[in-house]
């Protein structure tokens, strides 16, 4: 483990009372040095609600962002069952794990073989689920774990500290925004597939694309593109197909 | 059940003082639609009138704006202007919810509270479920201007339940119909309910690109 990187994550995570300070963007650097400390594949992460729902708040890449949402619709699966009771959950071979049989299905597909779940909780509190994903079966190391929970521990502090020492509801209405913003960009993703005929993956990656290259936050490329007063210049006069590969984790606001 | 009507009962279902809705749809100025109160309707006015306010706020955002203290210092240099008019007014705290659908912007609900306080989780919970419901009432009453005959009325679904399937369908639709964001969503919750089928599940249909829809001859275009 990069004992560099670890240091300079927990400095991030608990780096919260800084003007500019963006939920998503704090939430997204959990799930992507997850990937690139431990010993796994994608993160996700779950946060709940105030209408008493989990939403899918940021993940490290498209999978496990899809995987996420496919525990949510299911109301099945290791996040659920570990934010609803608080505690971590393992599932080390998910083809041979009777407990969530269409989740290991999902799994299995977006090419998943074992996962582990970690409360964010402090004391009586559950506020969200961060989930480690690998491609291989087998049992989580101890290192792992451990410094899985750490993380998830501190980004929590962080935040509830945040909630209680800034402005009481900061927090709230930073989740509320972030999750408008979305269903702007999956808007958005729909609209440009239908223009040029290509699919919403493919789209995804030409809003990201432009969000970058302009140096704008991906929400706001989307939301103008919706309002009709942004073009998306990525595929003008060649191919739409630009996807490009991306770097092994991915930057802030990727798998929004 | 109106729009109207769910700006009466927030208030004593999430214990404030009082509420106004406005609905401001495809980007129109907003007209105020009910308030409860004389001090709502101050509100909602002071806002337009000195071009700043939790409202305002809140439209650019596309997120709620919690104010629970309009005199502590943070509002203060967040609204100069407006923090000591509202207090002035008669409110103590300001809750702003933008009664949105991703980039579908359908109106505002304002509540506040003539002492100071924020709402607790469930009260901020309950609030955000009356947000939805207006939100879609006020989408319904816009289908019906449309002349796309009676709306889902009555059962909005629960936003934060919808999938992106819908959210993408709904995209996808503008392209298909040539029509705004907010022209897409009603043509799509018209269709499900014109067919007898689960949102979601024509939502589906027209990502796979198993299903289109096509403009509608009897209306002009929208932009």
């Amino acid at each position: 483990m990069d004992g560099q990187l670890l240091s300079e994550t927990f400095v991030e995570l608990t780096d919260t009372m800084v003007a500019d300070f963006d939920l998503i963007d704090f939430l997204h650097v959990l799930t992507s040095r997850s990937v690139e400390l431990l010993d796994v594949s994608a993160a996700g992460l779950l946060l709940a609600d105030p209408r008493g729902e989990l939403r899918v708040v940021a993940a490290s890449s498209e999978a496990a962002r899809l995987l996420e949402l496919f525990q949510l619709q299911g109301d099945q699966g290791p996040c659920l069952d570990c934010f609803r009771s608080g505690r971590p959950v393992a599932a080390t071979d998910l083809g041979a794990d009777p407990r969530w049989p269409q989740f290991a299905d999902a799994a299995g597909q977006a090419g998943f073989c074992a996962v582990q779940a970690l409360p964010m909780r402090l004391r009586d509190q559950v506020i969200g689920a961060l989930n480690l994903f690998r491609a291989t079966a087998g049992p989580f190391d101890a290192d792992t774990v451990q410094v899985g929970q750490a993380l998830a521990d501190v980004a929590t502090i962080s935040l509830l500290h945040d909630r209680s020492m800034r402005r009481t509801d900061t927090l709230n209405e930073q989740l509320q925004t972030a999750l408008n913003s979305r269903v702007v960009i999956e808007q958005a993703k729909g609209k440009l597939a239908e223009r040029l005929g290509i699919d919403v993956d493919q789209a995804f990656a030409l809003l990201r694309d432009q969000a970058r290259n302009r140096n704008q936050r991906l929400s706001d490329v989307a939301r103008a593109f919706v309002d009709g007063t942004q073009a998306i210049t990525g595929a003008a006069g060649g191919s739409p197909r630009t996807s490009r590969p991306g770097p092994r984790t991915a930057p802030p606001r990727s798998a929004l | 059940m109106s729009a109207a009507d769910v700006c009466a009962a927030v208030v004593p279902g999430v214990e404030v003082t009082g509420a106004w809705l406005s609905a401001a749809l495809d980007g129109q100025a907003g007209h105020l639609m009910q308030v409860t109160d004389e001090v709502g309707r101050l509100l909602a006015d002071l806002q337009l009138t000195l071009g700043e306010g939790p409202l305002l706020d809140a439209s650019a955002s596309g997120g709620p704006v919690l104010a629970s203290d309009l005199a502590d210092r943070e509002s203060g240099a967040r609204w100069p202007a407006f923090a000591p008019a509202a207090c002035r007014a008669g409110a103590a705290a300001v809750f702003v919810f933008p009664l949105v659908v991703g980039a579908i912007r359908a109106g505002v609900l304002g509540l506040y509270r003539d002492r100071p306080g924020p709402l607790g989780d469930f009260q901020l919970g309950d609030a955000l479920v009356f947000a939805d419901t207006a939100t879609m009432l006020l989408l319904d009453a816009a289908q019906d201007q449309a002349g796309e005959g009676a709306g889902p009325g009555g059962q909005p679904a629960g936003l934060a339940s919808y999938r992106a399937e819908i959210d993408q369908a709904t995209g996808m639709l503008t392209e298909q119909l040539g029509v705004s964001i907010t022209g897409a969503f009603v043509r799509l919750r018209a269709y499900a309910y014109a067919n007898d089928i689960q949102l979601a599940d024509v939502a589906r249909d027209i990502v796979a690109r198993r299903l289109r829809l096509f403009p509608d001859p009897d209306l002009a275009p929208e932009g």
